[in-house]
């Protein structure tokens, strides 16, 4: 790995560049063979182990969330009156080393001066030992919180989102580095376009409220595009396949279940058909990678 | 109490199976061990951390914890876990392909092998990047370092399973094209 960018692009894949170095580098990607393959294998580090799976059964989970519950917990209180008593404490040494050495000093200014070197005896605060390290395996949380709010707050937990927007060039687990020049031109292009139009279809059907009127004519629009992307989407995948494009074959592989599901809907869908397909769509983290594909097959046929 | 409860069951159902894939690959694949450690950490959460952190915060307070068990473990001695991990391993119950599950399994006990070839440090940080998605900073507060070396850090591990990955291939090549 010679080239200096190489450290950038692992930033990049983790979007963790600012905007403007995101497209330096993507820049520098298109003519730079090196950084390209360093992506691709950054990528493909990242699929296995992204993919690595766990052996754990759901009994084995339930199990260990009945004991966790079963096992009392500390109340809040003892450990904030554990915490001031400690606090109590170590004010209290203060207090009483300082009044030590203030009597000492108050002492030795009202001696004779051939009595002024015993003044030198006076015993050295001893540091109050009372704030301990935690031990390792337990770290205290956020002292900030712990001050300023004790009891958690009740308002909503910033959970993780499950799908998240990509940055700046980030890429996830599983998508295509730079698309290599194996197949023609057309065929790209016609790659870009069906990305884009799928990524339209979906973002258009994630939108469908179900709750009104016309529910039932807006998913029969999406399901008849829906219906035309399928049969490109099989042909786009199997010139793919031919060309050895695996990246891109992947990628239209997952998207074509989802395609089929939207039109295979009934005229009246059931509001948890509809539901079931937005949550595949939203785990399958579809519509961010259409939309860095079709962005990087075209920027590859510029 | 019944709804600190519920949040904490929501929470635990959510982030277990996380967080016992992320002690395996720290730990090399010992899943029962993994395990163990996932429900000791939510434990002491549960014991003495919950309701007095938002609960955004406990997802790396319970990464941070559980970090440290694994350290823990690092140094005690692997001898006393290792045959029972086989035992179990032995017993789990198989996927109904063989082919597909024996692929599979070589493919994780490679990616495991791998990871353990790193310092610590960087497999810590390249794990929660790579399977839990958490940014530079997020890392950098789990493992109370710096973004730049977390930066670094990553960097240098997927440097390095880069170049180890290409030997492998390298080798795997000679021996399908000279078989001994």
């Amino acid at each position: 790995m010679n080239c200096s960018f190489t450290e950038k692009i692992s930033s990049l894949i983790d979007g963790e560049l600012s905007t403007a170095e995101a497209r330096e580098v993507e820049r520098h990607l298109v003519g730079c063979n090196e950084c390209q393959l360093v992506r691709a294998d950054f990528l493909n580090l990242r699929s296995q182990i992204a993919g690595f799976e766990t052996s754990l059964a759901p009994a084995v989970q339930n199990r260990a969330l009945k004991k966790i519950l079963a096992t009392p917990r500390r109340t809040p209180a003892r450990g904030f009156a554990w915490s001031f008593g400690t606090q109590a404490a170590a004010f209290a040494t203060l207090v009483v080393v300082a009044a030590i050495i203030g009597f000492l000093i108050y002492k030795s200014s009202n001696t004779p001066a051939n009595d002024k070197h015993l003044a030198v005896q006076t015993p050295t605060p001893v540091p109050a030992a009372s704030v301990e390290p935690k031990p390792e395996a337990s770290p205290s949380p956020n002292k900030d919180n712990e001050q300023t709010a004790p009891k958690r707050t009740p308002s909503p937990a910033p959970k993780k989102p499950l799908v998240r927007e990509p940055k700046p060039g980030e890429q996830f687990a599983a998508i295509p580095s730079a698309p290599e020049p194996v197949r023609s031109a057309d065929a790209q292009t016609m790659t870009a376009l069906h990305f884009e139009k799928s990524e339209t279809l979906l973002v258009a059907f994630r939108n469908v409220r179900l709750n009104e009127p016309g529910t039932a004519s807006e998913v029969a629009y999406e399901r008849k595009r829906a219906q035309q992307l399928v049969l490109q989407n099989m042909m786009l995948r199997r010139q793919a396949d031919a060309a050895g494009d695996v990246q891109i074959s992947s990628l239209l592989e997952s998207l074509e279940p989802i395609l089929i599901d939207i039109s295979n809907l009934p005229d009246k869908p059931d509001k948890d058909a509809v539901r079931v397909i937005r949550q595949r769509v939203e785990r399958k983290n579809i519509v961010p990678l259409l939309r860095v594909n079709s962005t990087a097959l075209a920027r590859a046929l510029d | 109490m019944a709804s600190e409860d519920e949040e904490f069951t929501m929470l635990f159902q959510d982030f277990y199976p996380s967080l016992c894939r992320f002690l395996e690959c720290l730990l090399g694949g010992r899943a029962p061990l993994a395990q163990d450690l996932a429900q000791e950490s939510f434990l002491q959460l549960h014991r003495t951390a919950w309701g007095t952190m938002p609960v955004g915060e406990a997802r790396f307070w319970l990464y941070r914890v559980a970090r440290n068990m694994a350290i823990n473990e690092f140094r005690k001695s692997h001898t006393r876990y290792r045959l029972f991990d086989r035992v179990v391993e032995t017993m789990r119950p198989r996927a109904r392909n063989p082919e597909q599950e024996y692929e599979t399994q070589e493919r994780q006990t490679l990616v495991l092998e791998m990871l353990q070839t790193l310092p610590e440090d960087q497999r810590t940080a390249l794990l929660l990047r790579e399977q839990e998605q958490l940014s530079y900073r997020e890392i950098g507060q789990v493992l109370n370092v710096s973004e730049s070396k977390v930066k670094v850090d990553i960097f240098r591990a997927r440097a390095s399973l880069r170049e180890r990955w290409s030997r492998i291939s390298h080798v795997n090549h000679v021996n399908h094209v000279n078989p001994v």
